[in-house]
């Protein structure tokens, strides 16, 4: 009874869990089965008025416009979703990687400071990677977190890897459809078989933007919700009365954009299905309609519409899910590829498409060799469907058996940055 | 359990299962002693249930109407503070599976005092062959491998835990040329035996790398077939497995037929005549299709006669017990029997002399075989038809002749047709046979 804590294996060690994603990055605490937040993978960069209104008169003769303390920096969904002189979003994610260091580390500092709510020195600190994440990145991200926060220990794992371990696997073909692509990774015992990663640039963001284009050649205005001030109730396709907000300014072009792909990003989560074979007008005919309102309060129905959108993510012969998946099956040992077969897990915010599994376990059951056995493992929940990556990470970090595995800052202090890649695999 | 202790007629045990007061700790001396003391002996001969029913622990009658008073959820309220919480404290440790010493907190009961990190002893490392320079130089030179690269590898062994499929992606592909993962475990296994060999070992594994590139390209071959592949294949297996039931067939076949004679031809004269149709009947097969099924023809003609049972070692018995039907002749049988011995005018049931019980079972039997054997010709005929209309269909505009004597008129009466038959196999030609003896 002495060990009682450590009955199922759990050690606690109060680590913190960082899941960046181009979608979003999942902040919260190892051991937890939900993230403590999901901060939005774009910051708003904002001239600073409160400071600019005394050097202004300075700065006129001396001619610096850019001087990094006359930025605000406005992170998370709130702060974001309101309309703001000169603010312009920018993402610090490109291919999966992080990119902008300085905006990444914003939403570091803001993590710490209003997340967690406290100090950096105290919490070790796991983090996702893609699994196509460059060496000089691993390194990059190492220094940081060592250098800058004063982290006591630090790991790296890659997401896919996490994603397997989440679904109770060490062994899987992961499928991971996010918002800017969809990859498959084989993950045997825990380590990514690098030279198989398969990904295609269809995703979430391929849906909006297809979504989009579509509305927009159906005329509907996508204003969104923070510009309108009021709305009366019209009739189905009737168009919208609406009153714009008030606003001295015009909204930077780039938070327009931000702002109209998140209200294509709700009509694309309710309206939206993939249909089980591949698309057919006529029984996509045959489906009932959904209804959906726009921000403006112009609605209708969709038929059709629903599935020949969704079919974007399955039509490319190269491209489909199911092509991914037999493809990085195919590259990987004949000897692996039953145990491969045998656990496809499916994660990703963006495989929550309505009918996304079964298309996919219909597509690779086609492609499957007729012996092999196959078997789709997808969480039933939207959380662990979302958050797999980060789920995994919280059980692997609050692991008893992983607490040897920490890079501890005297491991770091000893044999610097260069170590990541050996010790992190 | 202490209704089974009950039954087995144990003893209580000295310390009553876990209950409320033993967990939470109150009065628990208190009531141990009362439950002892309680318990009185259960007087010879009475049964058990209705001992438990009116002694039972506090000698009250059991309740006639459900009363849920005082014994409820209600009571089960932990009377807290009886006691003090141990204390969790955030403490730091070291885990002796790490070589760094670093000090991490967790959770744990200041109580349970120090200890040796629960989870090190997991830390479990492998056991990979190291060799000194000395030593590759005079044993494990080899032409395609560099000393580098092997060290190479064995720190990938190292690293990975001899998971080969992981080394041979994570190889230095910049360094080195690309190796499957067959080499690198040729390469490893040899050094290990090498090293092996060195220090005195007698048993060496060896590697058989061409086996093993030969079976994962059989393996390869495998999944790789095309669904259509698949079937045709297993279409092809299906085949073979009616070729070998029909070879089987046509051998149980001849068998029974070669039974049915020798039975036939135990059965007397009488029935000399019908034997001749058989053999016959057995040239003519290997000439037809083999892709007709005779099977039905088999099963008619597979039991011949009746077989009565012995009455010779039962005592004492009537001897019209002799004369009754055997169970295993079926309902048809024993109706058509009838039938045959109504048309005969005979009785159904005779006086069970010796004799005639002898003759009346053996007229029986004779009839049964008389109807398998006719149903076993109404099914060739039938067979005969059939194929010459197959004929007729294929060939068109011929017509295939089938010598008369092989035609029974179907339509005959039953009695005659037997007589047109032996007529027939007369025709065919047994010389040795005079016509018209028989039935």
């Amino acid at each position: 009874m002495s060990q009682q804590g450590m009955l199922y294996g759990g050690d606690e060690i109060g680590a913190l869990v960082f899941d960046p994603g181009h979608h979003s990055l999942r902040v919260g605490y190892a051991q937890e089965d939900t993230p403590k937040a999901e901060i939005p993978a774009v910051v708003g960069v904002a001239p600073d008025d409160s400071q600019k209104m005394e050097p202004e008169v300075k700065v006129e003769g001396s001619n610096i416009t850019q001087s990094p303390s006359a930025w605000k920096y406005y992170i998370d969904t709130t702060y974001l979703h309101t309309p703001r002189p000169n603010m312009e979003l920018h993402s610090y994610m490109k291919d999966g990687m992080i990119e902008n260091w300085d905006l990444f580390e914003k939403v570091l500092d803001y993590s710490y400071e209003k997340i967690i709510q406290s100090e950096s020195e105290y919490h070790p600190v796991l983090f996702s990677e893609s699994p196509w994440n460059q060496r000089q990145k691993r390194e990059k991200l190492t220094e940081l977190m060592f250098e800058k926060y004063k982290v006591p220990a630090f790991f790296l794992v890659k997401n896919a890897a996490l994603a397997a371990f989440a679904n109770g696997r060490s062994t899987a073909l992961v499928i991971d459809s996010g918002a800017i692509h969809t990859s498959a990774v084989p993950v045997l015992d825990g380590y990514v078989i690098s030279n198989a990663v398969v990904k295609a640039p269809l995703g979430g963001d391929y849906l909006i933007l297809r979504s989009r284009e579509m509305l927009e050649s159906l005329g509907v205005d996508l204003t969104p919700t923070p510009l309108i001030a009021n709305k009366e109730i019209v009739r189905d396709k009737e168009k919208p009365k609406y009153t714009k907000k008030n606003l001295s300014f015009n909204p930077a072009n780039s938070w327009m954009v931000y702002m109209v792909k998140k209200t294509v990003q709700d009509f694309q989560h309710s309206v939206l299905q993939v249909s089980e074979t591949p698309y057919d007008e006529r029984i996509a005919a045959g489906v009932p309609t959904v209804h959906y309102e726009f921000p403006t309060g112009y609605h209708q129905d969709f038929g059709p519409e629903r599935f020949k959108l969704a079919e974007g993510l399955f039509d490319h012969a190269m491209l489909g899910a199911g092509y991914l998946a037999a493809t990085s099956a195919g590259m990987c040992d004949v000897d692996v590829r039953p145990a491969l077969y045998s656990s496809v897990v499916l994660t990703g915010g963006n495989s929550l498409v309505q009918g996304f599994s079964e298309r996919l376990s219909k597509d690779l059951s086609s492609r499957t060799p007729g012996s092999m056995r196959l078997k789709m493992i997808a969480a039933n929940g939207t959380v662990e469907r979302r958050f797999g990556a980060w789920v995994g990470g919280s059980i692997l970090a609050s692991i008893g058996t992983f607490q040897q595995m920490w890079i501890s800052m005297q491991e770091y202090q000893e044999s610097g940055k260069a170590q990541i890649d050996r010790k992190c695999p | 359990m202490a209704d089974v202790r009950d039954i087995m007629e144990l003893e209580q045990p000295a310390t009553p299962e876990i209950t409320r007061e033993s967990i939470i700790g109150s009065d628990k001396l208190k009531k141990r002693t009362f439950t002892t003391t309680k318990v009185s002996r259960r007087p010879e001969g009475m049964h058990r249930e209705v001992f438990a029913l009116l002694y039972n622990d506090n000698k009250d009658a059991p309740a006639l109407f459900p009363s849920d008073t005082s014994n409820g959820y209600k009571q089960t309220k932990i009377k807290l503070g009886m006691r003090k919480p141990r204390k969790w404290e955030w403490i730091p440790f070291t885990n002796p599976a790490r070589t760094d010493g670093a000090v991490f907190y967790h959770w744990r009961r200041p109580s349970d005092g120090p200890k040796e990190y629960p989870f090190a002893k997991f830390n479990k490392k492998i056991e990979v062959p190291t060799y000194t320079d000395a030593i590759y130089q005079q044993h494990l030179q080899s032409e395609d491998w560099t000393k580098e690269e092997t060290d190479h590898l064995m720190d990938l062994a190292q690293r990975f835990d001899l998971r080969f499929i992981i080394m041979s992606d994570r190889y230095d592909t910049e360094k080195f040329s690309k190796r499957s993962v067959e080499d690198l475990k040729d390469r490893y296994h040899k050094v290990c035996g090498t090293l092996a060999k060195i220090s005195g070992e007698k048993k060496v594994y060896h590697y058989d790398a061409d086996h093993e590139r030969r079976r994962k390209e059989q393996l390869k071959r495998l999944y790789d077939r095309t669904p259509e592949q698949i079937e045709e294949e297993q279409s092809l297996l299906n085949e073979l497995k009616k070729i070998e039931a029909r070879k089987k067939e046509r051998e149980r076949k001849t068998q029974d037929l070669q039974k049915l004679i020798s039975q036939a031809d135990n059965q007397g004269d009488s029935l000399r005549k019908s034997d001749k149709k058989l053999p016959k009947k057995k040239l003519a097969n290997p000439a037809r299709p083999s892709r007709v099924d005779t099977s039905h023809i088999l099963q008619a003609v597979e039991t011949a006669g009746i077989k009565f049972p012995d009455y010779k070692n039962s005592g004492v018995s009537l001897r019209s017990q002799r004369m009754k039907l055997p169970a295993n002749v079926g309902q048809k049988k024993s109706k058509g029997i009838e039938q045959m011995l109504q048309e005969m005018e005979l009785e159904l049931n005779p006086t069970p002399t010796e004799e005639i019980c002898l003759n009346f079972n053996e007229l029986r039997s004779d009839m049964v075989l008389h109807m398998e054997l006719k149903a076993a010709l109404a099914t060739c005929e039938f067979e005969l038809q059939s194929l010459r209309h197959q004929y007729e269909a294929l060939n068109p505009g011929k017509s295939l002749a089938i010598p008369p004597q092989l035609l029974s008129s179907t339509t005959e009466q039953d009695g005659t047709k037997l007589i047109g038959n032996a007529e027939i196999i007369d025709v065919v030609g047994s010389p040795g046979t005079p016509s018209g003896s028989g039935t």
